[in-house]
């Protein structure tokens, strides 16, 4: 499978994204809800890209415990890292549209939201459990599993905190299914564009560590190893070897040049 | 054949020495049981209540139980990151999921003697009946087995890490949300004002035993990837 | 084409879609700023392995004698960038040889 160039990736992002917020505000009707129903085409694919993230660090984490090779702990960890991002903006968006549409900031009968708060929490917490724990391949190894674990615990959750809650307000995630046609489409286009970002900002990130640990085994190489100092945020970065993912694009003699 | 005999032989033989050493140090379990004693007085002025039913009486106890066991799973590896258990089970010819199993059964060991004292304690407390005691032991018991489940995990991570006493709270509270729901969900009617009731308990038991299941099942599955140096 | 309304609602769904473009361009500064760094380790790096010396940097401890340095550094380099293990099963997604990716170097 030829993976496109970065740049070809992102413009498709761009493209998508803004044909998908074109489609929210001059194409898809009102509902009952009103205006404030516009929230729903950025906040629900937002939570479906991050979920969707979790399970995919999940398995390159298993990827990693069968393998030992870092790639796939790096492309583990930047997964966790961008979805917790775009976690902190399904709830950022989750709160404005509660506080829009039944007054308050925060409301416990969102199961959906209750639980994403939830998992956000639990992700949240890999961050200082990878800089707890010096040595680097105990680090990646113990996130692999962290990752795994807090993989599993996703649908559980869910299915948890949604037996728990009588569902008093309407939903509209719940009516997904039930979206007219115009909705749904622009509902889909949005959901594609949130990957295509995710997928654009994780080759991004990927790329920017891949250069990072090239540079220091550069420079280790070109002043001897007396001077190595650990490239920046290395604590908890994962250690990449010098064939990744990125290498093929990294090459790639149109990968925008800044 | 024989591995697995040498693997069992090793589960009793790790979990006896646990048990054996919290018998004669008693480093646990009193603590255990001093901290959820005070920490129904705590709730008893901070909810300012001196009866609970219900929904109330299922959250003081069960979040109780789930810090409690937080003291417990906190030291669990201790003594084996100290004195070297994990080289030994490494270098031994046994599935390093022995050592698991026997931590986890020595957790569901001492959270249910804790119980055992807590909740009569408690009841004296705040309970004005005792009748939904024992389907609550039973709950209590499932909900146990989650906790040793995803408990294990967390304290084998921690065990190797600096801050191992901030990290398994941290790491491990909101991995126990669904039990912490599933068994508030079902202890609710349990110990409703006017005597137990067994309505839609049977889902929240499910989702116990399914959360039981799954962990159980991921730290066989990983549990190796832990024990290598 | 709907106007856009400037009641109650607006603000909100306007609030919600800020924060997102926020967030991004957030993210995207944060990339630059690394972005920039690399660039100018690399400057530093480049320079000291066509044998011009070191650049200010706070970083470097020792002096480079020029001459010493530039017969080994490229040999140096050599094995350095294509180093060690490289696993053979992992040709996912048609990656190229990870070697020589420097081409001044």
């Amino acid at each position: 499978m030829k993976v496109p160039s970065l740049r070809a990736q992102a413009v498709a992002t761009v493209a998508v994204l803004a044909a998908g917020f074109a489609l929210v505000f001059f194409y898809a009707p009102l509902d009952a809800e009103g205006f404030i129903q516009k929230i729903f085409y950025l906040h629900v694919p937002l939570a479906i890209c991050s979920l969707a993230g979790f399970v995919v660090a999940g398995i390159h984490a298993i990827r990693h415990l069968r393998s030992g090779d870092a790639v796939h702990d790096a492309r583990s960890y930047v997964s966790i890292h961008l979805s917790v991002i775009f976690g902190i903006a399904v709830l950022v968006t989750g709160s404005i549209w509660a506080r829009a549409e039944w007054g308050k900031w925060w409301v416990w009968d969102e199961p959906t939201l209750v639980s994403f708060l939830i998992v956000f929490l639990l992700y949240a917490t890999y961050y200082p459990l990878r800089y707890a724990i010096e040595d680097r391949e105990r680090q990646a190894r113990y996130a692999s599993v962290f990752a795994i674990t807090a993989g599993a615990f996703v649908p559980l959750n869910f299915l948890a905190v949604r037996l728990a809650e009588p569902l008093i307000h309407p939903r509209t995630f719940s009516s997904a299914g039930g979206l007219p046609g115009s909705m749904l489409l622009t509902f889909l286009v949005c959901l594609a564009g949130m990957a295509l970002l995710w997928l654009s900002l994780v080759r991004f990130e990927l790329a920017a560590k891949s250069a990072s640990a090239r540079l220091s085994r550069l420079r280790r190489a070109l002043e001897g190893e007396a001077y190595a100092p650990p490239p920046a945020g290395s604590r908890i970065a994962p250690g990449i070897p010098s064939r990744t993912a990125s290498a093929s694009w990294m090459s790639d003699p149109t990968t925008p040049r800044i | 054949m024989r591995a697995r005999t040498s693997s069992f032989r090793a589960f009793e033989a790790i979990l006896a020495k646990d048990l054996r050493v919290e018998l004669r140090t008693l480093q646990s379990v009193p603590a255990m049981v001093l901290f959820a004693v005070t920490t129904f007085v705590l709730f008893r002025y901070g909810l300012d209540r001196s009866a609970l039913s219900g929904s109330l009486a299922a959250g003081v106890l069960l979040a109780t139980v789930l810090f409690a066991a937080i003291l417990a799973i906190n030291r669990l590896f201790v003594a084996e990151r100290d004195e070297g258990g994990f080289d030994a089970i490494r270098l031994a010819p046994v599935d390093g999921t022995a050592l698991l199993a026997a931590k986890a059964t020595a957790l569901v060991v001492y959270l249910l003697v804790l119980e055992a004292i807590a909740l009569p304690v408690f009841a004296v407390f705040f309970l004005d009946s005792w009748a939904g005691l024992a389907p609550l032991a039973g709950v209590l018991a499932l909900a146990d087995l989650g906790l040793a489940a995803t408990g294990v995990l967390v304290s084998a991570i921690a065990a190797n890490s600096r801050a191992r006493d901030l990290l398994v709270p941290l790491v491990l509270l909101p991995l126990l949300v669904p039990v912490m729901i599933a068994a508030a969900g079902a202890s609710e009617p349990l110990l409703a004002a006017g005597g137990p009731s067994y309505g839609g308990i049977a889902k929240w038991l499910a989702i116990l035993a399914l959360y039981d299941v799954t962990f159980l099942l991921v730290g066989y599955a990983v549990y190796d990837f832990l024990l290598e140096d | 084409m709907p106007a856009l309304p400037l009641d109650e609602a607006g603000k909100y769904v306007a609030a919600a879609y800020v924060v997102f473009v926020g967030l991004i361009l957030a993210y995207v500064a944060i990339m630059a700023a690394k972005l920039e760094r690399i660039e100018r380790e690399l400057g530093e790096l480049a320079s000291l392995a066509e044998g011009g010396g070191v650049r200010a940097s706070d970083e470097v401890a020792h002096p480079a004698s020029p001459d010493d340095r530039s017969p080994s550094a490229p040999s140096e380099v050599e094995p350095a960038a294509a180093p060690a293990p490289e696993p053979a099963g992992n040709v996912a997604e048609g990656e190229a040889s990870g070697g020589g990716v420097f081409p001044d170097v």
